[in-house]
């Protein structure tokens, strides 16, 4: 299954992405998808450019713009220390991501269909979800006792507010005749919630959590340049110390091979979780 | 008309209004128990918000609604409801949207139990080998069979219906009809019907009574006794001079209603 459409397109609003996801298990699985070369065509014009420039600014002796074959090797010799900071920045994404799921979808139901609860939490919401969470990241190593709990923290509160308030939508989005069928077998509040309103939501809640994956990988990464001794945004940062500009790069492009695979299975499951859409 | 005392349903000077907007004004009705009941009318005319009313996902303005002599407070399983869009849920397996009404009316049953049921249910209305289906790997017909599975498996004395056949091809709604009333007279007791329709023909095939509305605000124009034998094949009917005088007095009281609003305006 060829997936152009990633799962931002529905973080951007595109529904349409939605659809053509859903649609894919039975149309994949009855026919081959054809070899699509355009993006390949790109990667090759891309590829080609960024040789042309490096080859024109090093004969000038500028050393900004390695060659592709230069990063290359460098990110080979940089490989087991970029696995060991993986590691280390999934430690910290992971958990601040799932509690910010956790917290995120259980918090956005309940406000989305209790109109109390909603008229508590809205007007704060307001407030405190546009604030950048990187603005709290100082006071967050300064206050708690150890970077790694800062950084989940930042982490956490960074892809929590796109969660609750995509949730919330969903919540709110519940189809009329949805809720007049729940309410016409006799559903308890409970019953209501996670068996209508959970998976009703579910197409907003994958979005939310789009959204929250690419604001936890940023915050990661920019929490990581203050205190961390190791992972990814580390890595490049003190590489940049040095000047060592082959091993920035290639720092750079793992950091991009491994957000692009995160998004991958976030993509999937959404896949899987959303086949009855149609 | 059976407006006996001790009516199965019974809507007494029912008003409603859609934010000050009346809707339907001066409403009395009587059904009684095991008899299906027809309500026609124009687009517009209110027939799916006095459905809701019944069904109690809408209060009154004034009057009341009385289901087995209790006023309706809200939507409950004695009154089972099917809408016209096949409204299962389609994150579920069509077995498990069954199941769900087989707990309800049976509580203490287990999932497997319930899910068995179920798939009786299905078999009953002609679904045989779905049960395991979703709801989108499902055509309209099939769904709204479904739909209406789920409905029976609620075992509820009252069945309310706002067009249910309306989004079918005529073959299939044929058959939809003959079914439903298959399983409406096998039912022991009878349950109470409540049938939207606004084809007049369905409601002469279907039903022992047609109350007709009319629009602008809703209210019961004119009803009509059904006096046709069971079980009614349609060739019969069309070949009935009863039928057509039927048919014409009902069109009559509906242009009737159109002429008088067309002259109010
Ligand atoms: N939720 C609502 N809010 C405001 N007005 C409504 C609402 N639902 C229905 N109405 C109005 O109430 C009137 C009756 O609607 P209703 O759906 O009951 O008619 P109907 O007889 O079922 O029509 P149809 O045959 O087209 O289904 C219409 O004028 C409609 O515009
Ligand atoms: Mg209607």
């Amino acid at each position: 299954m060829t997936t152009e459409t990633s799962i931002l397109d529905a973080a951007l609003g595109d529904t349409g992405a939605i659809a053509r996801h859903a649609a894919e298990p039975n149309a994949a699985a009855s026919r081959p998808v054809p070899f699509a070369w355009e993006p390949w065509l790109l990667w090759l014009i891309l590829l080609g450019l960024w040789q042309g420039i490096a080859t024109l600014i090093a004969g000038q002796g500028n050393p900004l713009l390695p060659p592709p074959t230069v990063v290359f090797d460098a990110l080979w010799l940089s490989l087991p220390e970029l696995l060991t900071g993986t590691w280390s920045s999934l430690l910290i994404l992971a958990p601040g991501f799932a509690l910010a799921v956790a917290a995120g979808v259980g918090l956005g139901l309940l406000a989305g269909t209790s109109p109390r609860l909603g008229r508590a939490l809205f007007p704060f919401a307001k407030v405190a979800a546009p604030v950048p969470p990187t603005v709290y990241i100082p006071y967050a190593i300064a206050v708690l006792p150890t970077f790694h709990l800062s950084a989940t923290f930042v982490v956490f509160v960074g892809a929590f507010w796109p969660v609750f308030q995509n949730t919330v939508a969903g919540a709110h989005a519940v189809e009329g005749r949805h809720r007049d069928n729940a309410r016409v077998l006799g559903f308890s509040g409970f019953e209501y919630l996670h068996k209508v309103v959970f998976p009703a939501s579910l197409p907003h809640i994958f979005s939310g959590m789009a959204v929250g994956l690419g604001f936890g990988f940023i915050l990661l990464t920019v929490a990581e340049l203050f205190g961390a001794n190791a992972g990814l945004g580390r890595f490049v940062q003190y590489y940049a110390d040095f000047g060592d500009y082959p091993r920035m790069v290639a720092g750079i492009l793992y950091t991009g091979v491994v957000t692009w695979a995160a998004m991958s299975v976030l993509d999937r499951a959404r896949e899987r979780a959303l086949f009855w859409l149609r | 008309m059976s407006q006996t005392a001790n009516a199965a349903l019974r809507i007494e000077r029912l008003r409603f209004g859609y934010d000050g907007t009346p809707i339907l004004q001066d409403i009395d009705v009587a059904v009684a128990e095991g008899e299906f009941l027809a309500l026609l009318g124009p687009s517009g005319s209110g027939k799916s918000t006095l459905l809701r009313l019944i069904a109690g996902l809408e209060s009154p303005g004034s009057g009341r609604v009385l289901a087995a002599g209790r006023p309706v407070a809200g939507p409950g399983t004695d009154r089972a409801v099917v809408f016209q869009n096949y409204a299962l849920f389609p994150w579920m397996r069509v077995v498990d949207n069954v199941a769900e009404a087989v707990r309800k009316a049976k509580p203490t049953l287990g999932w497997p139990a319930a899910r068995t049921q179920a798939a009786g249910h299905l078999n009953r209305v002609g679904l045989t080998g779905i049960a395991d289906k979703y709801p989108f790997e499902l055509s309209g017909g099939m769904q709204q069979r479904a739909a209406i599975a789920r409905a029976l498996a609620l075992e509820s004395p009252f069945l309310l219906m706002d067009e249910p056949f309306g989004a079918l091809d005529p073959v299939n709604r044929a058959r939809l009809q003959d079914l439903l009333i298959e399983v409406w007279q096998r039912r022991t007791p009878r349950p109470t019907v409540v049938f939207v329709t606004h084809d007049v023909d369905e409601a002469l095939l279907l039903a022992d009574r047609v109350a007709v509305l009319g629009a602008s605000p809703g209210r019961i124009i004119a009803g009509f006794d059904v006096p046709f034998e069971r079980p009614r094949r349609r060739a019969a009917l069309f070949g009935d001079h009863r039928f057509h005088e039927l048919r014409e007095a009902i069109a009559e009281a509906l242009d009737a209603d159109t002429l008088a609003r067309l002259d109010a305006a």
